[in-house]
């Protein structure tokens, strides 16, 4: 051997807390091994017998020793149809058999595990920089492919094998991607989501992909140019309108951003349809700020923000999901059917429109979502009743103490603020009310709730579709 | 190809007016813009009892049928109406080369009391608010065929 190694100061005290024998460590270095790899393994709790074995067997091989490639490994390389001669190449680049076994069970190819040892010896042929090349070694599922379908490559499509496997439960609480080898570095990130019936949707993968291709962009698609300003009053109610559509839009945004945080990283599925959801509202807030401009009006007032207030307080996710995605979107979807209907411009017709479209997909996952976790929470029906009761009695209060809304939608319906046009606007908006009433518990019924029509909040039944039509007059809805 | 199938002369309602306005759509890069569409769509014209399923796949329009009524009810939304109503919403788009704002898919939803588009699931009749612009392109494309309607 000539003359004893030294090894590092750091290094030795490594050894001496883990009661890690000194000789072993020398050999390692005398082998070629980078102080900092050795100190990782021994922390990481390698135990001497093995790696006794290992230096071993890398001193025979280095010195000219023939390597003894075992039957089951032969057997692994015949399957895989790696050459003998790769294998004995992995070992005399540094790696264990056990390595090279794993490599063969992940389902590595050859083409691939040569590239693998070419780094290895491009490293070894250096001298350095070190070079652990342990994270080629993660234990996770090869041999895995995809085809790209009619709609290119999706996300959902990635769901195969052992991929496919989502669990109910998702142990980590790090930022680990699903399918991902853990790395015992990482931290706990604090995600507070770890059950799949509190967020999943099984189309949220479509809904994602759907909504990246579905994408439209306020500054372009909108015909900014051909919009006419509309007589006085009405262009200042639609004014009032995407104020408040600008309004609940931020909130939103913002309520989604809280919770994405809360999700842990096994099901991203939801976590990158939300953020696409996120962005919806961004878009929205954009259009209907520019259209409130567009024509010299500007913002209008403000709303009270009574009704939003649980969304953002909701305490559990399928709480705020389902005031969000059902509740909110479905009024959101009344009032872009007024701004549709009322639109005298291609360019204010194709706004809802296209709102619209982005609404109803979000209103697909908080349906698909609530009805998954009743399904699995049937003991929870009675909880979300009481959010359903929460966010329609605050919606309640709001349009009753503030009429601000109202008032804009029944000039926008009515044509003017003569008192035959708010006549016919109060006529309309009830209407539109009904109709409105009416998709929002069809979409609770469809969620696996049919019974909410039977205890919707009583503000809220003037517009149950049965309900005998009330008296219309200027001013007022009952 | 869309110039020859610009030529089309069809009769409405027949499965072969369809089955042109699907080809007009599979070869217009418009309609691809717009995004995937994945959804089925039932056709109703209550009066003359004619039914039909168009399925909407991806990027394409990917296949259309005559079916019984039970059939176009299985779809995610069937459009219902009588024969006056599609005659007029199909001339208004010949007339324009698009439907005017009175005559497009979402306008006469909300004018209908019960509705244009109708479904037996709250959450699939909403395809037809998540997909109304490839909806509305779809049957756009039908001012380019010379639509015959038999009274």
């Amino acid at each position: 051997m000539g003359e004893e190694l030294q090894i590092p100061e750091d290094l030795a005290q490594v050894a001496h807390e883990k009661g890690f024998p000194l000789d072993l460590v020398r050999r390692a270095l005398a082998l070629g091994f980078p102080p900092s790899l050795i100190a990782a393994q021994i922390r990481a709790g390698a135990q001497p017998e093995q790696v006794a074995a290992y230096l071993d067997e890398q001193e025979r091989v280095r010195a000219g020793g023939e390597v003894h490639i075992p039957p089951e490994v032969q057997q692994l390389a015949r399957q895989r149809r790696w050459p003998e001669e790769l294998i004995k190449r992995a070992v005399r680049a540094g790696l264990s058999m056990q390595q090279v076994k794993d490599f063969l069970e992940s389902g590595l190819r050859a083409d691939q595990m040569e590239r693998v040892v070419i780094l290895r010896e491009r490293a070894r042929e250096a001298g350095g920089p070190p070079v652990t090349l342990e994270w080629m070694n993660a234990r996770t599922e090869w041999g895995i492919r995809v085809k790209p379908g009619k709609k290119g490559l999706t996300l959902g499509s990635l769901n195969v094998g052992s991929y496919g496997d989502i669990p109910d439960y998702w142990p980590r609480q790090t930022e680990m991607p699903r399918g991902a080898a853990p790395n015992p570095l990482s931290p706990s990130m604090g995600y507070s989501i770890y059950e799949k019936a509190e967020l999943w949707a099984d189309h949220a993968a479509d809904l994602y992909e759907e909504a990246i291709q579905r994408q439209w962009k306020p500054a372009t698609h909108i015909p900014w140019d051909d919009i006419p300003p509309l007589p006085e009053p009405l262009e200042q109610a639609l004014c009032q309108l995407c104020t408040y559509m600008c309004q609940n839009a931020m909130v939103i945004s913002d309520t989604i951003g809280k919770w994405l945080k809360e999700m842990s990283y096994g099901y991203h599925e939801v976590k990158v349809y939300m953020a696409t959801a996120g962005f919806d509202y961004a878009r929205h807030m954009d259009v209907f700020r520019k259209r409130a401009y567009l024509n010299g009006v500007g913002m209008g007032r403000q709303s009270p923000g009574y009704y939003l207030r649980p969304i953002k307080d909701a305490r559990r996710w399928t709480e705020a999901s389902t005031m969000m995605f059902i509740f909110n979107t479905s009024f959101l979807m009344h009032l872009c059917q007024v701004g549709y209907y009322t639109a005298r411009s291609e360019g204010d017709a194709l706004i809802f429109a296209l709102t619209m479209q982005d609404l109803a997909r979000q209103t697909a996952y908080g349906v698909e979502h609530l009805r998954y976790f009743l399904l699995r929470k049937p003991e929870c029906r009675l909880e979300v009743d009481g959010y359903l009761q929460k966010i329609e009695a605050f919606f309640a209060y709001e349009d009753d103490k503030d009429p601000t809304l109202q008032e804009a939608l029944v000039v926008l319906l009515g044509g003017g603020l003569g008192r035959e046009e708010l006549k016919r606007g109060w006529q309309l908006l009830h209407r539109f009310r009904r109709r409105w009433i009416a998709d929002y518990l069809w979409r609770l019924e469809a969620a696996g709730m049919p019974e909410r029509r039977q205890y919707l909040f009583f503000y809220l039944r003037q517009w149950l579709p049965q309900h005998q039509e009330v008296t219309v007059t200027t001013g007022g809805t009952s | 190809m869309t110039q020859e199938v610009a030529q089309a002369k069809a009769v409405f309602p027949s499965l072969e007016w369809f089955q042109i306005l699907k080809e007009m759509v599979n070869h217009d890069e418009g309609f691809r813009r717009i995004g995937t569409c994945d959804t089925t769509m039932g056709i109703k014209i209550t009066d003359r009892q004619k039914y039909y399923l168009v399925t909407f796949e991806a990027f394409e329009v990917a296949d259309v049928r005559e079916v019984s009524e039970e059939e176009a009810e299985e779809a995610d939304f069937w459009l219902e109406g009588p024969f006056a109503l599609w005659r007029e919403m199909l001339e208004n788009i010949k007339a324009h080369g698009k439907a005017d704002h009175q005559h497009t898919l979402n306008t006469i939803d909300l004018e209908m009391p019960e509705g244009f588009a109708r479904s037996h699931d709250g959450l699939r009749r909403d395809a037809f608010y998540r997909f109304n612009q490839s909806l509305q392109y779809f049957f756009n494309a039908s001012s380019r065929i010379d639509t015959v309607f038999e009274d």
